[in-house]
């Protein structure tokens, strides 16, 4: 029913000519009586209407009650209610896509495939188990591999896009890190564009991380600035440097800087190197190239040739380099993205748990058909498989999808 | 003032109700068993065999709840089987052929030596009931029969309909009268009533059987038995005899289609699935030219067979002319004609977990009523019926065995959670803990219950827990052995590493048996119970380990799912957030828990979801309330 009138204040004076949409219980979003009243823009007229509103017993929505509300009602099932959330936490126009195509349920309906395919398989071999009598045309060996084979890399692709799809959903993270003095807050600010950082000739200065949103070619990108990383005694600083690391391995992308105007700093990246090696993706940058002369600057490249690394050569004062590192940072990017275009992406971590969880049954599943282990077994592999599909689509009722709608959407008030 | 004849009546001598009537009797009850022939009690009104996947764990629970099917097949049996034996433990199913008559006659004298069950001959007509209260059962004769609880185990006779082709007999079994007024009594008393059906193939004169032409199946030494308690038992096996449906009786078939009540559509309620009709099977595997036909004796001094394979409702003179193109059997000779039976059932969302309806206090039903169909199924249901009856009347409550402990309890909960539309049968793969519910270990899960109830001599008990003790001590041993992969020989094989290794573990190996290990044990401890027992008991026990471990992970998830009651008073219409569908599921099931609401069908997480807030608002509100004196 859509309705056309006026909304007025105590003396009857008009705020603005609306137009309202009654929803009919059932066809609602939530599953509830609902009306949506559109008005004419602007803060004020809106502000005003508001406030005649909140004089009768209504109030505005907690963040995520509608989407909690429409769970409850069955309106949108868990994978659903997922992407609500991830839709509302949203970042930029990967994130927004990629949550908009879960609400449209596609991952659900992907999983639900494989799902179909696994309960198919173990159709079978539970059949062979009750009816031992029958001559039952029961795939080969050979047939119920590729079944599997099919599903463990179905599986393992969704696992593998979740990578891309917590990228999508949090934005690409860069951390700077490296040694004290090496010019981290310089470069943060130089990316950043404006001196958010403090940059001071005393090591030891960024004592916190600082994170900061900048864009890449598109691309959501949050930058960290950490504390510099050496022996250290000041409690402050140890702690900064804890943060520093905690920042380091949850980063897309680590860019260790290296201030090449100290005379051993050869040996301390040899030495650095070598820790790095327990993260991820690493960039590594020589700054302050400006204080090298000409035979400086071949010890330079004939040091990254020796140290075997990509380096990127760099000044902070004179800006030179900044624009490589810059075209360095897209593309690293570039290959963490998805396309998007044929691709679903996981974006949630308890669906990765769950996926991941899932692929361990269907290997044991897949190593118990290959040695011929007693069929019971595999179909218990296999159904603690489906078991972990069923929990993500929300098919099967546990008690840790209780846990987590309960901490998303603050039911049970 | 009535006079009280009764504690518990059971209504129906079939498997069920016999169940009933001695766990009743066990703990103490006076009970009147209702049945239309005294003579007639646990007749196998289909093949007499009990056991298979599923089944065979069913009876060997019932066994361990000190119920009388697996010592009563036992006793009788002609041919033992024990099937699936190349795959892992917990599929392994006993299968036993029964001797009909010597069953019959074997339950016949317990029942009527059993000073505390009187059998009254009479049929049923009505239930009585007084404030919402099973109090009694009108006999036919117009007597009235008081008690303070009442089992209905009627199986196929509730308005029993048999059809032979266009033929229509109201009868329970062939030949016997079937129960018309009770189901008006349900009706009227508020009951939903449904239909089911299920049908019997023609009964053959062994003599005229050319066993030449058929496969034959022998039983296997040792006999594996059902009842734990069964010391070997001299007699010579009878085997079965496997044989082939031909073409030609698929044309016979497929031109007279139309003449089947079921295909004709005389009939309208619905078959099982899992055992169709053979013009069913040939009508919709119409690409397959034969079909087993295995041929079952039914007992050692009678010739009379049942071609198990070959249900059918066809006019007798096709049965004849059709079963006469099979393998073997181009003279057979047909003593009694298969038939389709409908009858009636109440579905089972009507009654609690512990059988009791719940639309009437103190009024119990069991087996073919609640859309089963099987002995054991039936029998299994009995005893919990008797036993829970027999606790009410007591003010105790009642034993409900959850989905993790026992192949009862998935029955259970499956019938009181979904509501059937075509007879239910058990099989492994309705078990999702099927690792930990074995034929080995059902007095493992439920002896503690059957010694709590007094279901069992004390003696017995004590005997179980020296034998668990044992296997313990025996495992611990195993485990402690440790010795060169170089000293083992041929099994050195099997392992990359040439290390030690423990005993337990070697057990471990698939294709490792007890027998291959046991020259490394040394000097055997001295041992008071079987040594058999604890050898199988410690070689499942460890083989399946891993497993049961991981699947008993899943129970704990399980059961706190479970352990989440749900008020019997709750009131859905009134809850927030419930859809409309889920409202009237919700109180139309009355789940106990929400592990159990989750399982109802149609229910989505967001029902579970919203139903879990309201729980736990439930609950809190109990713990928030003043204690009162
Ligand atoms: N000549 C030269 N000086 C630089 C360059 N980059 C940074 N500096 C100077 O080096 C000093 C330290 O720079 P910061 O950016 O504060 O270094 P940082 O790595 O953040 O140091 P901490 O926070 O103390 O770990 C400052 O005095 C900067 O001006 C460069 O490219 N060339
Ligand atoms: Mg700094």
């Amino acid at each position: 029913m859509m309705y056309y009138g006026s909304i007025v204040n105590e003396t009857d004076t008009i705020i603005d000519e609306v137009t309202m949409v009654q929803m009919p219980v059932g066809n609602s979003y939530t599953g509830l009586d609902q009306a949506e009243i559109f008005c004419h823009g602007g803060q004020y007229v809106l502000k005003q209407i508001l406030q005649q509103i909140y004089k009768f017993d209504i109030r505005p929505a907690e963040p995520g009650e509608f989407t909690r509300r429409a769970f409850l009602a069955g309106r949108i099932d868990l994978t659903k209610a997922e992407a609500v959330a991830d839709l509302i936490a949203s970042k930029t126009e990967y994130s927004y896509r990629s949550a908009r195509d879960n609400l449209l349920g596609e991952l659900s309906q992907h999983i639900n495939t494989l799902r179909d395919r696994a309960i198919l398989l173990l159709a079978e071999i539970e059949a062979a188990i009750d009816y031992p009598e029958e001559n039952l045309d029961i795939s080969e060996k050979k047939n119920q591999l590729e079944s599997i084979e099919f599903l463990i890399s179905s599986i393992k692709e969704l696992i593998d896009s979740y990578k891309s799809g917590k990228i999508i959903k949090e934005g690409f993270k860069i951390v700077i890190a490296g040694r004290p003095n090496a010019g981290k807050s310089s470069l943060f600010n130089l990316l950043l564009n404006q001196n958010r950082a403090i940059v001071t000739p005393t090591p030891g200065t960024t004592r916190d991380y600082l994170t900061e949103w900048i864009e890449l070619d598109g691309h959501a990108v949050s930058l960290t600035d950490t504390a510099g990383l050496r022996k250290s005694v000041s409690a402050i600083e140890k702690s900064g440097q804890f943060y520093a690391e905690v920042e380091m391995k949850r980063a897309d992308l680590i860019i260790w800087m290296a201030d090449i105007s100290k005379k051993s700093w050869k040996s301390s990246l040899l030495y650095d190197l070598e820790k790095l090696s327990k993260f991820g993706d690493v960039l590594i940058v020589l700054n302050k190239t400006d204080l090298a002369n000409k035979t400086a600057f071949k010890n330079i490249s004939s040091a990254i040739k020796e140290l075997g690394i990509y380096g990127l050569i760099l000044s902070c004062k004179t800006r030179s380099g900044i624009g490589k590192l810059k075209k360095d940072l897209i593309n690293s990017i570039n290959k963490n993205m998805p396309d998007l275009t044929d691709r679903l992406v996981v974006t949630s971590e308890r669906h990765k748990k769950k996926l991941t969880n899932s692929l361990k049954y269907l290997k044991n599943a897949q190593k118990g058909i290959q040695s011929e282990i007693s069929p019971e077994l595999i179909a218990f592999e296999l159904r603690q498989a489906v078991n972990k599909i069923d929990e993500i689509t929300g098919r099967i009722y546990t008690e840790d999808i209780l846990d987590n709608i309960f901490s998303h959407f603050c039911i049970g008030k | 003032m009535k006079h009280l004849d009764f504690d518990i009546l059971v209504i129906g001598g079939g498997h069920a109700g016999v169940e009933a009537a001695l766990v009743a009797s066990h703990t103490g009850k006076r009970v009147g068993l209702i049945s239309l022939d005294k003579t007639k009690l646990a007749l196998m009104s289909c093949n007499p065999s009990v056991g298979g996947l599923g089944k065979s764990h069913i009876v060997k629970e019932i066994d361990a709840l000190g119920g009388v099917m697996a010592r009563a097949t036992d006793a009788t049996g002609i041919q033992f089987r024990k099937l699936n034996l190349s795959r892992g433990p917990a599929v392994w199913a006993t299968r036993v052929q029964a001797d009909r008559t010597a069953y019959n006659q074997y339950i016949c004298q317990i029942i009527n030596n059993d000073p505390n069950i009187e059998v009254i001959e009479a049929a049923a007509d009505a239930i009585l009931v007084e404030n919402g209260q099973a109090v009694g059962v009108e006999l036919d004769s117009g007597e009235s029969v008081m008690a303070k609880a009442v089992i209905v185990c009627t199986g196929t006779f509730l308005g029993g309909l048999i059809h032979i082709g266009e033929k229509k007999i109201k009868a329970g079994r062939k030949g016997e009268k079937a129960a018309y007024k009770l189901t008006n009594s349900f009706r009227s008393l508020g009951f939903e009533v449904g239909r089911l059906k299920t049908g019997t193939p023609p009964r053959l004169d062994g003599t005229t059987i050319d066993y030449d032409l058929c496969e034959i199946q022998p039983g296997i030494e040792p006999k594996p038995y059902f009842s734990y308690d069964t010391k070997a038992i001299e007699i010579e096996q009878v085997p079965c005899f496997l044989t082939y449906t031909t073409k030609e009786t698929k044309k016979i078939i497929q031109a007279n289609l139309k003449k089947s009540p079921m295909f004709s559509g005389q009939i309208k309620s619905t078959g099982p699935r899992y055992c169709p009709s053979i013009e069913d099977k040939i009508y919709r595997f119409s690409d397959r030219d034969r079909h087993q036909i295995f041929l079952e004796p039914e007992g050692k001094n009678n010739s009379e067979v049942y071609p198990n394979g070959f249900s059918t409702s066809l006019p007798e003179d096709i049965q004849l002319k059709a079963i006469k193109t099979i393998t073997g059997l181009e003279n057979v000779k047909i003593t009694q004609p298969g038939y389709a039976i409908e009858y009636d059932y109440c579905p089972a969302y009507q009654i609690k977990n512990s059988l009791e309806t719940k639309l009437i206090a103190n009024l119990y039903f069991a087996g073919q009523i609640n859309g089963t169909s099987g002995y054991e199924e039936a029998a299994g249901q009995g005893l919990l019926a008797g036993l829970n009856a027999s606790l009410k009347i007591d003010q105790e409550p009642p034993l409900i065995l959850d989905r993790a402990e026992s192949y009862i309890g998935v029955m259970i909960d499956d019938l009181v959670t979904r509501s059937t539309t075509e007879p239910y049968r058990m099989f492994t793969s309705r078990a999702e803990y099927r690792l930990c519910l074995r034929e080995d270990n059902a007095r493992d899960r439920l002896f503690d219950y059957a010694n709590r109830y007094n279901l069992i001599p004390k003696e017995k008990y004590s005997q179980f827990t020296i034998l668990q003790k044992e296997t313990d001590l025996e495992m611990a041993k195993l485990s402690k052995i440790v010795i060169s992969v170089a000293k083992l020989g041929k099994l050195a094989d099997i392992f990359e590493k040439k290390e030690n290794v423990s005993l337990a573990d070697l057990l471990t190996v698939p294709g490792v048996e007890y027998d291959d290990i046991e020259p490394f044990i040394g000097s055997n401890g001295s041992y008071l119970s079987d040594a058999d027992a604890i050898k199988e008991r410690v070689s499942i026990f460890i083989k399946y380990k891993g497993y049961i471990k991981k699947q008993e992970r899943e129970v704990s998830k399980f059961r706190n799912m479970e352990s989440q009651f749900i008020p019997e008073d709750m009131p859905y219409n009134e809850l927030n957030g419930l859809r409309n569908e889920a409202q009237e599921k919700f109180t139309r099931f009355k789940p106990i828990s929400l592990g159990q609401a989750s399982r109802i069908e149609g229910v989505t997480t967001g029902d579970i979801a919203a139903l879990s807030v309201h729980v736990r608002k439930y609950s809190n509100k109990q713990k928030n309330r003043p204690e009162v004196e």
